[in-house]
């Protein structure tokens, strides 16, 4: 079987967009990652366009755009793991042998479709009894406190380490490094997450072009690195309660994408993790292996996370500071994955790095742990 | 009489209002392996049996975790307290709490069901909702 090969990559500035749409944001993004890639745009044979909230035939607005309407096209809607998912099934193109130059497109353009807290479906039970996805995570908030003594304090920190790496990447929402007496004195939004603990309302989009071996031995021109593993997972209902301050949905992901990777855990270099949440970031990076369960706030004091640490995480500044358009979040995780191991990411650039892992997750139903979970493994 | 307060169920199937004021949340129970599920079910997540029994859940439980609520949607007052229940039957369900100050609230409380007026339907008519209070027993 083929491996898959990234060899190019756009993304828009992520923040706020007035003047322009999902579909301007997702042609640039993608007529930049052609440009990356070098190559001819009639090479490529099938497209996966991820979003959540903007309407019918996203991809067709964007493929019309650029000239490329006609190829075979999936819209891709999973929650804030909509783009991921793009780049899975992109993948599986490859893998399949069905195409040898593949797209995935993740678009959002959320200042337009909403402000505030983000809900659950309108149709679910929990969304008709006042749960909002901040209130979510700060009741998992409350009870990691309560279970492993993590101070407030501790909990900032890693927004002040997000937003810090988000002032050297001239991608990001947010350009101005915080304190933690910042995070702390910012308005509540749900017990106890403040606002600088939440990720912003965000437009933007991302492209990554995959290519099979016969493909990139022909136009990577030795630049392309590998997608080691793609793996995806939904979330599975309780049969009794567990505890929400561990995720075996993330876990059973990452365990996947390991086996496909031929590598643990402990062969990480760096991630980008769904911190949609400060609390998001300290579940994330446990319920992947990265960390023992526990033990991340204090990590993250030791400076074991940032871009000079042990095992830096979210060193694009991560959902909290980098911005989360929903579906271009997942791409853009890839696209940093991709900027590191070229060595072409600038001021926030990381040492040496060989192997670097992406994880999204996102959407929320009753009685499930979570909806769509996946992990991205690149290689140089 | 508390009957002339209380107004239709806000999600029937989920929560079954009687009209002597009483009500339960409701959910599935696997005839095959026993467990329980909210809301109802058509198939068992444990054992995928479809041997399912819908159920009247207990209405006494524990808060697992909770949170104020102060930024939500135009539909909701804040600020207001969320929380998790777990239900003896191995069930845990999430719902506003009411009847104590924020500050009070703690991990660990023992709750009760509590079924309180929730909106109103698309012509006006009053909702019945359900929050939960601090148990009765331990005040």
């Amino acid at each position: 079987m083929t491996q898959v090969h990234i060899t190019g990559v756009g993304m828009t500035r992520f923040g706020k967009h007035p003047d322009s749409d999902a579909t301007d944001l997702g042609a640039a993004a993608l007529l930049e990652a052609i440009a990356d890639a070098g190559i001819d745009a009639r090479l490529i044979e099938s497209a996966y366009v991820g979003h959540v909230f903007q309407g019918m035939v996203m991809g067709q607005r964007i493929l019309a755009q650029v000239g490329l309407a006609g190829l075979p096209l999936v819209n891709v809607e999973n929650a804030c793991s909509s783009g991921a998912t793009a780049i899975r099934e992109a993948s599986l193109a490859i893998r399949a042998g069905e195409n040898d130059v593949v797209v995935a497109v993740g678009t959002e353009h959320l200042t337009s479709q909403f402000a505030g807290a983000l809900t659950p479906d309108p149709s679910d039970p929990e969304a008709a009894i006042g749960a909002t996805m901040p209130g979510i995570y700060a009741m998992r908030a409350t009870r990691y406190m309560a279970d492993h003594g993590m101070t407030r304090e501790q909990l900032a920190l890693i927004p002040v380490k997000n937003k810090a790496n988000a002032a050297q990447n001239p991608l990001a929402h947010f350009r101005k490094a915080i304190t933690v007496e910042d995070v702390l004195e910012s308005r509540a939004v749900a017990d106890p997450l403040r606002l600088h603990d939440c990720s912003p309302v965000t437009d933007g989009a991302a492209a990554v072009i995959m290519m099979s071996d016969r493909a990139a031995a022909k136009y990577a021109n030795g630049r392309g690195v590998k997608l080691a593993a793609s793996s995806l997972r939904s979330g599975s209902v309780d049969v009794e309660p567990t505890s929400m301050t561990y995720e075996p949905l993330t876990w059973a992901t990452a365990l996947d994408a390991y086996e496909k990777a031929g590598i643990g855990p402990e062969d990480v270099d760096f991630a980008e993790v769904h911190d949609c949440f400060s609390i998001a970031e300290v579940l994330r990076v446990e319920g992947l292996g990265l960390f023992e369960q526990g033990s991340y706030p204090r990590a993250v004091e030791r400076g074991e996370a940032n871009i000079d640490g042990r095992l830096p995480v979210n060193p694009s500044g991560g959902l909290i500071g980098k911005g989360h358009p929903l579906g271009g979040t997942g791409v853009a995780q890839v696209v940093e994955l991709v900027r590191q191991l070229r060595g072409e990411a600038g001021d926030r650039q990381i040492e040496g790095a060989n192997i670097g892992l992406a994880h999204c997750r996102g959407g929320k139903a009753v009685g499930i742990e979570g909806a769509a979970c996946t992990v991205q493994i690149v290689t140089r | 009489m508390t009957t002339s307060v209380m107004g239709a169920s806000f999600r029937p199937g989920e929560l079954e209002v009687r009209s002597d004021g009483t009500g339960n949340l409701m959910g599935s129970r696997c005839r095959a392996c026993g467990a329980s599920f909210f809301p109802v079910r058509e198939a068992c997540a444990g054992c995928l049996s479809q041997d399912l029994e819908t159920i009247p859940f207990s209405t006494e439980g524990v808060l697992y975790t909770y949170s104020i609520v102060r930024q939500s949607t135009p539909a909701f007052e804040v600020p207001y307290a969320l929380g998790y229940v777990d239900f003896p039957e191995g069930v845990r369900i999430m719902g506003q709490i009411s009847g104590i100050d924020f500050e009070d609230i703690r991990i660990g409380m023992p709750m009760e069901l509590s079924l309180e007026p929730f909106g109103e339907d698309d012509e006006g008519h009053p909702l019945t909702g359900y929050r939960f209070r601090p148990s009765e027993v331990t005040k």
